[in-house]
């Protein structure tokens, strides 16, 4: 029994050794990498001067265009990301801050993702592997369930995110892999797909959302301009009334649901392809933008 | 509780410290812990199927001895259909009644009677299949005169329910494992080590090769309209892996754990896709099944015995029995069907028992045959795991037309974010360490097993699947 518990105990540690190293090998794959995906574009970047920051999920990233931002002269990105919820865009923004980015406007999109406070696995994963060389994103991560193991034990983090950052995703980084999330200034423009245009939104309940008053604080602790703005949805969405709720709890965030009409502007009901999206971004600058 | 997640990896160490330290003392201890601690691993799933494991375990305790005792013929005969209608009833009511009842209406509608079937609200007990076929077989075998009842219920109950094979086998023989729970165990470090080395293996078929195999085939069979023929068959070969995988990891977990306890279970798996035809496929794959299927169905029909029409006729009975008995769904009948077609010209022109020993490659024109027929035999069994893997028939016969119609053999980029022939590698890989440790149990003993073990784990830790998380196939057998 004694040769037994000694072949267990050196398999063990065995298995401890590999989960180290591996963390350490995975952890310096990514913090070397920048042109896979916005986070670690943000996470490995020095100070960065943008007159228009974007934040928010995939209605952010297919919503907003920056190549008719900078036209008008405004250096601008899209920072959205698709099922991103407002815990990793206020992470993100914190990042910007830290990494001490001069930002004049942020635009926010705030509608959907008021409803929860929850993070997006998906997204929030991105930022896991910088989770030991960051105290910022330690902190954002802290009250998460899966804290504890996520932090402490070597390689977990990489291997409950398998899908998103495991071998693959590493292997792909390390060999530097370029991915599309970059190209035409993080903008991601949807084709117009016809289908079903109808959306069921009666179940969501905006509510005062810790992160987005996070974002608020932010802005004003780094002099940073926010406009938050509700972006368009198809006509036949049931519970449209969602938006009027949500500006009842935060009258600053502007209600641009409407102002595109018309499903030959849509992919999906929830997202505009890239005629309704040029449309859109034109009705932001006009609004926010001209008459500076 | 999945023998690869987190709770098992609690509750298998904490077992065996208990079983080797606080319970060994003698045979009884041993076993009585055995059973509780098996009550409790299937109770992990649905504590109210308990009882239904409680009951086929009495009354095949009850009726193997009442057959035994019985001195009257007519009162063996009572006793043992007694126990076969009750275990195969609770087999048909749970597995199979919905299907029945189902196609029974859906027949009735087609010729215009119409009528809705009476469906039952219930789920399937985890591992019915296999601890009822556990209880048949040992009352067969009394109803023979091959062996004697057990009287020591404990014993027998351990027999039935020993939780390494109590969810997804291998399907036990009272011939094989009762007479080791008779006698007590003492640790055996060479055994313990074998079956550690053998759970490591499993682990990395399941989760490095079953369940990454997975996410492709998935990603292909359920978007199979869009899918070219590249792809398609692809799609096969990622499923034949995952099907493979998955279910000889199982077995070589649940092997490697009762060598822990000192008891050895009957072999599921022979590195199946080396055979090089039909017949040495089914001598290799679920062999306990397989073996089963022979003893108490092929040979009591007469088996090879007999005309030749008659022993068509015991082969697709035992294959189409052997498809249903995974079960019910005319896919699983059609998979049966289809190797009983595979089987039959073997059969017909007497080859079935021509490739006994394992495949052997050498430079030489014999071995270029070999290499082949194993290609070949791989082949046809892709094509039937694809009526395993399809929803219906239906589709499974247009899966197979788009393979040979499509005609385009580029890679897609699948549903899953990957690119269709990303697995290659892997799936070779896993091949190549396969086929150089056929002859033995698993890969890891022998030259360098540290060196391989730290491999194994490193391809567990780093490549495998955890996200996509699947429970293990025949569990829902």
């Amino acid at each position: 029994m004694t040769k037994f518990i000694t072949l267990v105990a050196k398999i063990l540690l065995m298995i401890l050794v590999l989960l180290v190293v591996l963390d350490w090998a995975y952890t310096t794959v990514y913090l070397h990498s920048s042109n896979r995906g916005k986070v670690e574009k943000v996470f490995n970047s020095k100070a960065q001067n943008y007159d228009v920051v974007i934040l928010g999920s995939s209605r952010a990233n297919n919503h907003f265009v920056p190549e008719l931002f900078e036209k008008k002269g405004l250096k601008t990105f899209n920072y959205g990301m698709s099922g991103a919820h407002l815990f990793e865009a206020s992470l993100l923004l914190k990042l910007m801050a830290e990494r001490q980015y001069k930002i004049k406007t942020v635009i926010l999109e705030a509608d959907l993702g008021l409803c929860n406070e929850k993070e997006s696995e998906a997204i929030a994963a991105k930022f896991l592997p910088y989770i030991h060389h960051s105290e910022i994103i330690k902190n954002h991560f802290s009250k998460q369930e899966n804290f504890n193991e996520l932090y402490y034990i070597p390689f977990y983090r990489y291997v409950d995110f398998d899908a998103l950052i495991g071998f693959r995703e590493m292997y792909n980084t390390a060999t530097g892999k370029p991915t599309n999330i970059l190209n035409n200034l993080g903008y991601h423009p949807l084709g117009h797909k016809p289908g079903n245009m109808k959306n069921d939104i009666r179940a969501l309940k905006p509510i005062r959302n810790k992160y987005y008053e996070e974002i608020k604080q932010i802005c004003k602790q780094n002099n940073y301009n926010l406009i938050a703005i509700m972006t368009p949805m198809c006509t036949n969405v049931k519970g449209l009334d969602y938006f009027e709720k949500a500006n009842k709890i935060y009258p600053e965030i502007h209600n641009l649901e409407n102002v595109v009409q018309g499903d030959q502007y849509f992919s999906s009901c929830g997202h505009m392809n890239d005629a309704g999206a040029r449309i859109f971004t034109g009705v932001v600058l006009e609004m926010f933008f001209e008459k500076k | 509780m999945f023998f690869n997640s987190l709770p098992f990896a609690v509750f298998l160490p904490v077992v065996f410290l208990l079983y080797w330290f606080i319970f060994s003392k003698t045979k009884d201890t041993q076993n009585a812990f055995l059973v509780v601690v098996s009550y409790y691993f299937y109770s992990c799933w649905d504590w109210r199927f308990l009882f239904l494991l409680l009951f086929s375990t009495f009354l095949c305790y009850f009726t193997g001895i009442q057959i035994e005792k019985s001195t009257q013929e007519k009162s063996r005969k009572f006793w043992f259909w007694l126990s076969i209608v009750f275990n195969l009833g609770f087999l048909g009511i749970f597995k199979y009644y919905n299907f029945f009842a189902f196609s029974f209406s859906e027949a009735l509608n087609t010729i215009g009677i119409h009528s809705s079937p009476l469906l039952l609200d219930v789920i399937l007990p985890v591992g019915i299949s296999f601890y009822t076929f556990h209880g048949l077989s040992y009352v067969i075998d009394i109803y023979y005169k091959r062996i004697n009842s057990e009287k020591d219920v404990i014993d027998y109950a351990l027999f039935v329910s020993y939780f390494p094979l109590l969810v997804a086998g291998p399907i036990e023989r009272a011939t094989h494992l009762l007479p080791q729970v008779k006698l007590k165990r003492s640790f055996d470090f060479e055994k313990a080590k074998e079956g550690v080395y053998q759970i490591i293996w499993g682990l990395v078929k399941k989760v490095v090769i079953a369940d990454t195999c997975a996410t492709y085939a998935n990603a292909i069979f359920d978007n199979y309209t869009s899918m070219n023929s590249l792809s398609l068959i692809l799609g096969a070969v990622y499923f034949a892996f995952q099907i493979y995988g998955d279910f000889s990891g199982y077995s070589d977990m649940a092997l490697g754990m009762s060598k822990l306890f000192g008891l050895d279970l009957l072999r599921n798996f022979n590195y199946p896709y080396f055979s090089r035809d039909i017949a040495e496929f089914w001598r290799r794959w679920h062999i306990s099944l397989s073996s089963w299927f022979r003893d108490y169905l092929y040979i009591p029909l007469g088996g090879s015995r007999g005309s030749k029409l008659k022993q068509v006729r015991n082969v697709f009975i035992i294959f189409v029995v052997s498809g249903f008995w995974h079960g019910a769904n005319w896919t699983f009948l059609a998979w049966g069907f289809i190797n009983a077609l595979y089987f039959l010209p073997s059969l017909l022109l007497g080859t079935n028992r021509n490739n006994m020993e394992t495949a052997e490659l050498h430079w030489d024109f014999n071995s270029i045959k070999v290499f082949f027929n194993i290609l070949a035999t791989f082949t046809i069994t892709c094509v039937a795991w694809i009526f395993f893997r399809a929803k219906s028939i239906n589709i499974a016969f247009d899966y197979i037309g788009k393979i040979f119609t499509d005609g385009t053999f580029t890679s897609q980029f699948l549903q899953n974010q990957r690119y269709s022939y990303e697995l290659l590698l892997l799936v070779l890989t896993f091949v190549l360490v396969e086929w150089n440790s056929r002859f033995k149990i698993e890969p890891i003993s022998g030259k360098y097993s540290w060196l391989k073990m730290a491999l194994c784990l490193l391809a567990i830790i780093a490549l495998g699947t955890y996200a996509d998380y699947k429970e293990f196939i025949y569990f829902q057998f």
